[in-house]
């Protein structure tokens, strides 16, 4: 089954996820609401998204929607279950999906860290020229002159004398 | 190849004073790419030994530096860098230093100061290259100066273990540069024998010279010294 997803997003009241998307026949915009069931204040939203990805009856329309976007749906679900604003609950995946710069990773335990490198990860496939890529090469050699008009990193303390 | 039986295996380090073996050692923060560097650089080839009673990874190499074969070890750390701080026998006896900061995080690049203290108490000497990782991320990057690879005349290169700028630079240079640290430390061995081989022999040019001054001229005797 061709279908091509346009839009996707959740209700709270009563919990279900919803998705716009075309019939590539018909070349008309249809609705599929994909009612949520079993899921709490504490339930893992990465789980839910994969469950209904893999559900053989949604299946087939999901698979333009990313487990990301699925997962980040849940997310705001569960925000709601908890009584959290849209906003505070939009803070909250921001929190948890992106590296805070001023973070310490060498203080966190290994499974802090681990989640710290996934999110590291994600830039990093973006990004990553692999070996099968037909446009690879092994050796990429790139000159940044060091020169001396070169505004500062901004990251050396005042100071001359410290780095 | 025995290296390569999972066996725990006993860390050899006398192995580092033959000629064709180099020690390389990594350094840097928590989730700088240090390990993400060394298998863009070694790809296919990499075999990470994991030595966990001492808290690093093991990757071996070989390369070809004027010709010659040089068996390369390189030295990753495998989560004692949190404590910003390693084993001494983790600098013992290395050639070269790549110490790592991701360019998306200030702290990485504040604390190379303890990473490089640490450093230059164990090994002095060796050359060391300060390395800029995850430029794909912030290409504005590579337009600013960074004062600590300067204060300390250090190379800086600016990488990417993602797309792979500059990472086979990087690793060709360690390499060069580990080859030549020995090498010229040796040469300072050499230079030290030499040194006292011509003290000697000034000192016999010095005997043979009175010798001759209280002989007839034309007449040699080798000396002989008491």
């Amino acid at each position: 089954m061709m279908c091509t997803a346009k839009k996707c997003g959740i209700r709270f009241q009563p919990p279900a996820i919803i998705l716009i998307y075309e019939n590539e026949i018909k070349g008309k915009s249809r609705q599929r609401i994909m009612p949520v069931r079993n899921f709490s204040k504490y339930s893992d939203c990465s789980r839910a998204a994969e469950q209904l990805k893999n559900n053989p009856r949604h299946k087939g329309y999901l698979e333009q929607v990313s487990l990301k976007q699925l997962e980040k749906l849940f997310s705001f679900l569960r925000g709601n279950l908890w009584g959290q604003s849209l906003a505070e609950t939009m803070e909250q995946i921001q929190r948890e999906t992106t590296i805070d710069p001023e973070e310490d990773l060498n203080k966190l335990d290994d499974k802090e860290l681990a989640k710290r490198k996934s999110i590291m990860d994600e830039l990093f496939e973006k990004n990553q020229k692999k070996k099968d890529d037909p446009n690879f090469v092994y050796d990429i050699e790139v000159e940044f002159p060091q020169d001396e008009q070169l505004q500062s990193c901004g990251w050396d303390t005042e100071s001359a004398e410290e780095f | 190849m025995a290296r390569d039986k999972a066996k725990p295996c006993e860390l050899d380090q006398e192995k580092y004073d033959a000629d064709d073996n180099v020690k390389i050692i990594c350094l840097g923060d928590s989730a700088v790419g240090k390990s993400k560097l060394m298998e863009r650089f070694l790809m296919d080839g990499f075999q990470p030994q994991q030595l966990s009673t001492y808290a690093l990874t093991l990757y071996k190499h070989t390369a070809t530096v004027d010709g010659k074969t040089v068996l390369v070890d390189f030295w990753d750390t495998a989560g004692q860098e949190r404590f910003q701080s390693m084993h001494a026998s983790y600098y013992h006896k290395a050639h070269a230093c790549i110490m790592v900061f991701d360019v998306q995080r200030k702290i990485t690049y504040r604390n190379l100061s303890t990473w490089y203290a640490e450093l230059r108490e164990f090994r002095p000497e060796i050359p060391c290259i300060v390395v800029a990782n995850k430029i794909d991320a912030d290409m504005k990057m590579t337009q600013k100066s960074f004062n600590f690879a300067r204060k300390f005349s250090l190379p800086l290169y600016f990488v990417s273990a993602a797309d792979g700028t500059n990472v086979v630079k990087l690793f060709s240079d360690a390499i060069r540069l580990a080859v030549s640290y020995k090498q010229n430390s040796r040469d300072f061995m050499d230079e030290v024998l030499q040194e006292l081989e011509n003290i000697d022999l000034k000192r016999e040019e010095e005997e043979e010279e009175e010798m001759l001054d209280k002989e007839q001229p034309g007449r040699q005797q080798s000396p002989s010294p008491s």
